[in-house]
């Protein structure tokens, strides 16, 4: 289907699964419904495996007056953006945020695609703030807006590419198919992570800074790294078998590991003849092992995508705990951040089954968190029930230290301030804080949405 | 230097590892201990089981800590570590057309680039991450340690062996560098150690020496005594010089000139003759390079860059090779010539030569006199003296002309000799083919010379320096 452009238009595969998630939605008379869409994007055809509605934003007692003429100005572009951040980062590698769907009822449907277009731009410039990885030349960067009559129930398709601030929609093919994703193969790796960030200043905003500085030299190390899949380099164009034949009816998703080798070079340092000095007022570690997971479609995929799509996932994995890490840090110490030392879980990956497609999606959880909370937050997140039994918090274990004594802080590369580290613990055991349950709770919601914006334009602007 | 049937392998492992260490007080004494600390810490590191060495241009990863582990299935412990040149993908684009049937003379080994990599999955334990946050004030060190170890084999040494090899070599030459660099700091100033290879002459053979950067070598005369000293190596000429670094046999020289064109050649076929040539490495300067047109007069001028390029590549000078600018302005510097001497086109001849080599490059040379042309075939044996003892590239003016002697063919018997022509009169570009095929670089007989003209050379002498 030619374009206006005279390019060819986006197809998107989608499953039958989301045909029925979006079938039984329920929009109250006259309102709007808005929500993601989840897949996987390929140069040639995209892959839609998953639909969530944005969450029901309790209001605060009162039903909140309406502010423009119609519902549709009524959307909460904000927390439409909060979700969507939210729901990516429980997407294992090579899947994202493929797009928006909004339900109108018929009178709506002309002005839907002006809201679904600053609906698109915002989504996308919000979630991509901060990220590690740059997009590639071969990144497809359209993204899919889906508007749907709730009378009719008739489907308008578009696509914007969201890296052309004036693009225009251009008209996409939107065809059901079952099983979409039922034979993509899964990597998985475990990655070992050593970072020493040395701080320098002594404000939040230069311990942010310096964490994100630090994390982008690894994050290049980690994209320049050689990747080996199954045992053989996936560096090229060559396409990645993954030896199995596609075949819907099977239900064995083939596992393949993965594994990364990096080298120690970063070009600029390399020309130094003498020892790069700073004079810093601490420094910051994050140690640890992180369980990666991504998805390769099987429409001949080319093999250096998938190594691409692992590596993302661990750029990811890293920068999102962190940053949910900062964020709590922020709630809980104000404007203490970054002035005290000791010895801190980081939160930790667990998988759960996504809703039908087989696919696994994650979260993450505070050391104080039970998989009850993350089963709640998958309700909210990603409207489906998750039995408790189903969340696998078995690959990435428990730190093991215990605050108390740091005498569990060993070091192979041991420092002048470890013994300050030691006595600087703070005595007892860490205040018990439930970690932020992100849309439970009034004006708690609220606020953590707000200060989550404020901190990621702290961290990354 | 004989080469057994079996060719040399040259593996060569190259990587760069991070050095990093937190010092409270880069003065106190607790420091050294501290970077000691560090320095084992790397050691452990390249002693481990995620280390991981890869054959440049080839798919070949190889896992040396872990019993020997491969990607390649047909390569094992056992498997001769020539098998791996076959893997090896050559990129001959960019080489000259004519190196490729010249080089069938050149006997060398083979250099097989590795470089040193490290894996980051399949880690020892699972525990998830955390974030440990420590506010002392305290100098942070980083410093990329450049990692650069050779190990020479017979081809049928099994893999196992070099890998094992290899990883000693990279444990050693960590203490060479923790070493270094604990003797050249001062407080939280830490100079990177570079590694330098050297073919010195046995017993000591092929030897890393570990020098810091940024310090030159004047200044590391007493580090190169001591070496001298402990490798059995004579004190009078250097060996130990960074510019003394043993040449890998496929990387390139940046400056694009050539070096050594002569090697190329036949040796002419005079019965009883020896050969006595100039030692060590010189590049071909000529006209036209540099975009100075200097066709017609600039001959002298490329003949001492020729000389000067000698000097700078043996290790005697630091200096580069001078331009036609900077010689002309040394001339008025030693007060031999006007300043408006600078920026003209004036010839010059043996004894500007003689006169820019002291004021530049403080080098002495002799002069010798030659009343005719025909008589230079009598001075086989000064010549053939003067190759063996300096060895220095002979800058020969006279007639309207100045060319380079780097050696002469003499019978001591016969009187026969042929000399080794360096032309400074070529004005084309960098093809060894034409230059070796056409006679820029080329023996030629006594009749070579203009018989009636009178002729000057220039022999510079080396230095007595290490």
């Amino acid at each position: 289907m030619i374009g206006k452009q005279g390019r060819m238009g986006r197809s998107y595969f989608v499953d039958e699964a989301v045909e029925e998630y979006l079938g039984g939605l329920q929009a109250a008379p006259g309102s709007c419904v808005t929500g993601l869409l989840a897949g996987q994007s390929s140069p040639q055809r995209d892959f839609v495996v998953l639909a969530v509605q944005t969450p029901h934003r309790e209001s605060e007692g009162q039903p909140k007056a309406s502010k423009g003429v119609s519902p549709l100005d009524d959307i909460d572009v904000e927390w439409v953006t909060e979700h969507a951040k939210q729901v990516s980062r429980m997407l294992p590698g090579g899947l994202c945020i493929l797009g928006l769907f909004l339900v109108t009822p018929p009178e709506l449907s002309k002005d839907a695609q002006n809201a679904l277009k600053r609906l698109i731009f915002a989504m996308d410039k919000y979630i991509t703030k901060g990220r590690l990885w740059e997009l590639s030349e071969e990144d497809v960067t359209d993204r899919v807006t889906l508007h749907i009559c709730s009378k009719t129930k008739k489907l308008v398709c578009k696509s914007f590419d969201v890296k052309d601030p004036k693009s225009s929609a251009k008209p996409a093919d939107w065809k059901y198919q079952t099983g979409v994703s039922s034979s993509w193969p899964m990597l998985t790796c475990s990655v070992e992570v050593d970072l020493q960030i040395p701080v320098t200043g002594s404000s939040s905003d230069n311990t942010d800074k310096c964490m994100k500085d630090g994390l982008r030299r690894w994050a290049k190390q980690i994209e320049a790294a050689c990747c080996l899949i199954n045992g053989r380099q996936a560096l090229d164009d060559s396409e990645f078998i993954s030896g199995q034949k596609k075949n819907p009816k099977t239900t064995n998703r083939q596992t393949l590991p993965a594994r990364i080798i990096v080298s120690d070079e970063q070009s600029e340092l390399d020309e130094r003849s003498s020892a790069l000095v700073q004079v810093c007022s601490g420094s910051m570690k994050v140690r640890g092992v992180v369980h990666c997971r991504a998805y390769i479609h099987n429409n001949k995929p080319k093999a250096r995508h998938a190594a691409q799509a692992i590596k993302r996932d661990i750029i990811n994995t890293v920068c999102s705990r962190v940053e949910m890490f900062l964020e709590d840090l922020l709630i809980n110490e104000g404007s203490q951040k970054g002035l005290c030392s000791g010895q801190q879980a980081l939160p930790r990956r667990v998988f759960a089954p996504m809703p039908i497609s087989g696919l696994s999606v994650c979260d993450y959880m505070f050391p104080d968190e039970s998989t009850a909370d993350v089963a709640e937050r998958l309700k909210e997140m990603l409207d489906c029930e998750t039995p408790e039994e189903g969340i696998d918090t078995s690959l990435e274990s428990n730190q093991l230290f215990s605050a108390v004594s740091g005498s569990e802080i060993t070091n192979s590369r041991d420092d002048d301030s470890n013994k300050h580290v030691i006595s600087e613990i703070q005595d007892g055991t860490p205040k018990i804080q439930k970690a932020p349950q992100y849309y439970a709770g009034v004006a708690v919601a609220a606020a953590i949405a707000l200060l989550a914006t404020a901190t990621s334009l702290l961290y990354f602007s | 230097m004989v080469h057994s049937e079996e060719r040399d392998i040259i593996f060569r492992l190259k990587g760069i590892l991070e050095f990093a260490c937190q010092l409270e007080n880069p003065n106190g004494a607790q420091s050294q201990g501290t970077i000691s600390k560090s320095f084992q810490g790397l050691r452990s590191k390249v002693s481990s089981k995620n280390i991981v060495l890869t054959v440049c241009n080839s798919p070949i990863l190889i896992w040396p800590n872990t019993g020997f582990r491969s990607n390649v299935e047909s390569l094992m412990e056992a498997s001769s570590c020539g098998d791996i040149l076959q893997y090896i993908e050559s990129d001959d684009s960019g080489s000259k057309k004519s190196s490729k049937k010249k080089d069938k003379k050149k006997s060398g080994p083979t250099a097989v680039n590795m470089k040193l990599l490290f894996e980051v999955t399949e880690p020892a334990g699972n525990e998830a991450p955390s974030l440990i946050r420590v506010s002392t004030q305290q100098h942070c060190v980083k410093m990329p340690l450049p990692l650069d170890c050779v190990l020479s084999v017979s081809t049928d040494e099994s893999l196992a062996t070099v890998c094992t090899g290899l990883v000693e070599a990279l444990n050693k030459q960590l203490a060479d560098m923790e070493e270094v660099v604990l003797r050249y700091r001062k407080g939280s100033s830490f100079l990177v150690p570079q590694p330098f290879h050297f073919q010195l002459p046995e017993p000591a053979g092929f030897t890393t020496v570990i020098y810091p950067a940024g310090v030159p070598d004047s200044q590391l005369q007493a580090a190169r005594e001591d070496l001298h000293r402990r490798f059995k190596l004579p004190s009078d000429r250097p060996y130990l010089r960074r510019a003394n670094a043993f040449h890998f046999p496929d990387a390139a020289y940046k400056d694009g000139y050539l070096r050594n064109p002569h090697i190329h050649l036949n040796p002419p076929n005079i019965e009883d003759a020896k050969l006595y040539l100039v030692q060590g490495v010189y590049s071909y300067h000529h006209y036209m390079q540099d975009r100075v047109d200097d066709d017609g007069w600039g001959c002298a001028y490329r003949s001492l860059q020729t000389i000067c390029s000698w000097f700078q590549q043996q290790g005697y000078v630091e200096t580069a090779v001078p331009t036609h600018t900077q010689i002309q302005q040394a001339l008025v510097d030693v007060g031999d010539k006007e300043p408006r001497f600078v920026g003209s086109r004036q010839w010059i001849g043996s004894i500007e030569v003689q006169a820019v080599l002291d004021q530049l490059l403080g080098v002495t040379s002799k002069i010798m006199f030659v009343s005719q042309g025909s008589e230079l075939a009598t001075k086989g044996r000064e010549l053939a003296n003067h190759f063996q003892t300096e060895g220095t590239p002979v800058m020969i003016g006279g007639g309207v002309l100045a060319h380079t002697i780097l050696g002469v063919a003499w019978s001591e018997n016969t009187g026969q000799i042929r000399f080794l022509i360096l032309d400074p009169h070529y004005t084309g570009g960098e093809d060894l083919q034409t230059i070796t095929d056409k006679g820029w670089c080329g023996w030629k007989g006594p009749e070579f010379w203009d018989q009636n003209a009178y002729y000057n050379l220039c022999l510079p002498q080396r230095p007595k320096t290490i």
